[in-house]
């Protein structure tokens, strides 16, 4: 049982609190979503159920946590941590070992248990979770869903009462996130506790028991998830949520250009193994192009490729009767990576986008702030910017050294409703100047801008093709793609 | 290239050795190639350690800086060998200078990437333990440990921004060079170390029992082989204190 008491919190760097007044019960055995827009105070609450709030996060805090008895505020991390097992939204920075048998046995090792315990453990859980293929794998190697799998299985293998998940499914596609529902419904089938807080909501609505909509800081309603998912869209859409469902409608599409951009021999390979096979490829100019495919699939390796990043490629690309090769490529594309913190240098937004700049460009360096809604933002340092922001600096400064191919990475991953739509309305107003490509896993974002889909399967293009009526469905029945049921099934556990 | 040099891969290991072995061997070659300890005595042995690091490079898999390594290491030698005493002046110094730094800085730092790139973090941990240091020295050495692929993993993506917002040396100048690429790693690197940081407490790291680690280490022949050949120096030096090779 989580009982929360009358708990505000304000973190030390910010000016607002974070959250205020909040009570409430979450029984043993209950799964609960939390939902509700960026900054609502979803993260901030699952931080004070696992106890990083207050002994890691601190600030000003009222109230009282109790977690099975337990004080959260006042037991020491490692106390919590035996009750609370929790499951992080970057699969990049939450290992610490680079093994997976190490990261599955990493939580028991810090509880001491003895060795052959932690044996048998790590067995069941992974027999358990099906996942025997990665056991003793270099976690680098594994894909982002891989990632999340281990994680869960390090979280399960410490049997602890509680599970908190934050923004799990952040960067995994359509397969892995059925891998993760199976994975919640096993622990359910334990009778454990599970707190889930997540934007995209559509995979939960048939595996969690109630729905806390969190406003402001403040629970704005608590309902069981029959009642949530009666809501009208409508609805959804006012509390700023994500659709409830994978059903989207397909868009008028906007006129095309008819010209076209020639790929040719685009293959690549690390080792052996050729990870990239398209010997030819016809994109359409000026569109904006839905790059899709599983994890693995060649979908980073072929945006390197088209940006000139890979040094050893050979291929090449025909835009505007021009035979672009490597070098070519790297001055006329830039991808805006999705952590776009890896690409702003200076120590102003003005300077940002002034880097690299071409001169003719010189008279539209306004014009482009004020398109991008950075205008009043100029002098700041672009690290402090929030992510939307940051974003919008990268995409400036790539229209002003006259990059005529932007490739976004997972452009919305991690982000609510209306920075979603916003991102998607931002990239709409690039189609017809710039050729778009966006690698994505999030189908509300293709319903709302893109014209065409690239549908990449091990290094091969298996579909592309205009985002009408037709080519809709195909999407939408690669999103709604069968999971491979390879989780042991609730009945057999029991 | 970079990355894989620093991370640890746990297929392609080779020749295991133990992690206590190779950080005896790193000490052991520090004093005495780096530091040139013993002088005469010890200087018939200096060429075995010197081909230390290439063999467990080979056996680690990692041929091409083993070849890069004894390619560097032998033309350093070499070059003493046949200019060094036909040589005067400036040039004579300056082949005196770099080859003496390579062949003495370059098989210690050999070492030291093979000791990073193939020793997990659990290995290491376990190797501490074992010798009895404090958890207060162990944790935040793992966690430098789990940092250097993630460094490199990080310093590749911002060295491809880079490279397409066309920033290169000709246009700017070597300092923003140097901020255009630390002011990003330092970002991203705080903000994986925090979130690491979490995770990791998360799971009952920093708690008052004893950690166990499962992590299976033990010394095999080829452990006793390398200690008993970095015993040898250290006998040396003592048997001269005794006054033997006087």
């Amino acid at each position: 049982m989580i009982q929360l008491k009358n708990v505000s919190f304000q973190y030390d760097e910010t000016q607002t609190s974070s959250l205020q007044h909040i009570s409430c019960q979450i029984p043993d055995g209950q799964c609960v979503l939390l939902c509700g827009e960026s900054g609502c105070g979803k993260t901030t609450l699952t931080r004070l159920i696992n106890g990083l709030i207050p002994h890691y996060y601190e600030g000003n805090l009222q109230g009282e946590v109790v977690v099975n008895g337990l004080d959260v505020l006042t037991a020491e991390l490692y106390e919590t941590a035996k009750l609370v097992g929790s499951v992080f939204q970057n699969p990049r920075s939450q290992f610490f070992c680079v093994d997976t048998t190490s990261e599955i046995a990493f939580g028991c090792e810090n509880m001491g248990l003895p060795e052959p315990e932690i044996r048998t453990r790590i067995q069941n859980t992974v027999q358990q979770l099906n996942i025997q293929q990665l056991l003793d794998r270099d976690i680098f190697e594994l894909s982002g869903g891989e990632k999340q799998k281990v994680a869960c299985a390090s979280v399960s293998a410490f049997q602890p009462e509680v599970f908190v998940l934050d923004e799990p499914t952040s960067n995994l596609d359509v397969t892995a996130i059925e891998d993760l529902k199976q994975v919640i419904r096993l622990w359910k089938a334990k009778g454990k506790t599970i707190v889930i807080a997540e934007h995209r909501l559509y995979w939960l609505m048939d595996v969690c028991d109630r729905v806390l909509y969190l406003k402001d800081g403040q629970i704005a309603s608590d309902m069981p998830v029959e009642q949530f998912r009666a809501l009208p869209s409508e609805k959804i859409v006012e509390m700023g949520l994500r659709a409830l469902q994978l059903e989207l409608p397909a868009r008028k599409l906007p006129p095309v250009s008819a010209e076209t951009i020639q790929l040719r021999d685009f293959s690549f390979s690390y080792d052996a193994e050729p990870i990239l096979r398209i010997p030819t490829l016809t994109l359409p100019k000026g569109g904006i192009i839905a790059v899709i495919g599983h994890n693995g699939a060649g979908k980073s390796t072929f945006t390197h490729c088209l940006c000139g990043l890979e040094p050893r490629f050979k291929g090449y690309a025909v835009i505007d009767g021009r035979m672009l090769r490597r070098k070519a490529l790297l001055r006329e594309g830039y991808l805006v990576m999705q952590d776009v913190n890896h690409q702003l240098f200076c120590e102003s937004v003005e300077e940002e986008v002034r880097l690299g700049m071409r001169k003719e460009n010189e008279p539209r360096v306004t014009e482009v702030l004020r398109q991008m809604d950075l205008l009043n933002l100029t002098d700041r340092h672009p690290m402090s910017l929030s992510g939307g922001q940051k974003q919008r600096a990268a995409i400036a400064s790539a229209i002003l050294s006259n990059k005529s191919l932007l490739v976004f990475d997972e452009p919305t991953s991690g982000l609510d409703r209306r920075h979603m739509e916003q991102t998607g309305a931002l990239i709409s107003t690039l189609q017809g100047n710039k050729t778009v490509l966006i690698v994505t896993h999030d189908l509300e974002l293709i319903a709302q801008c893109c014209t065409h889909v690239l549908y990449l399967e091990h290094g091969s293009v298996k579909e592309c093709c205009p985002l009408d009526e037709e080519g809709f469905q195909k999407v939408q029945s690669f999103f709604g793609a069968t999971p491979d049921c390879s989780i042991v099934s609730e009945e057999e556990i029991k | 290239m970079l990355s894989g040099m620093f991370q640890a891969s746990i297929k392609n290991r080779g020749l295991i050795l133990d992690p206590r072995t190779k950080f005896l061997l790193l000490f052991t070659m520090s004093i005495f190639v780096l530091g040139g300890a013993g002088g005469n005595i010890t200087s018939y042995l200096m060429p075995v350690f010197c081909a230390v690091p290439a063999i467990a490079l080979f056996s680690a898999k990692r041929i091409k800086p083993a070849i890069v390594y004894l390619l560097l290491f032998s033309g350093a030698i070499l070059t003493t060998y046949f200019f060094a005493g036909r040589t005067h002046g400036l040039a004579h110094f300056l082949i005196i200078g770099i080859c003496g730094i390579l062949s003495r800085f370059l098989p210690c730092i050999m070492m030291g990437t093979y000791l990073i790139s193939t020793t997990t973090v659990s290995e290491f941990t376990a190797a501490m333990q074992r010798l009895h240091f404090s958890e207060k020295i162990i944790i935040p050495l793992s966690v430098m440990f789990r940092f250097f692929p993630t460094v490199f993993d990080e310093f590749r993506s911002i060295n491809m921004a880079m490279k397409m917002r066309g920033i290169q040396f000709g246009g700017v100048g070597a300092a923003k060079m140097i901020e255009y690429r630390l002011v990003p790693l330092m970002t991203c690197c705080v903000k994986i170390g925090e979130e690491l940081s979490a995770a990791a407490l998360t799971r009952g790291l920093g708690g008052e029992v004893k950690r166990t680690n499962i992590c299976k280490i033990g010394f095999h022949l080829q452990d006793y082989l390398v200690l008993s050949l970095c015993v040898i120096p250290y006998l040396l030096l003592v048997l001269r204190c005794f006054g033997l090779f006087a």
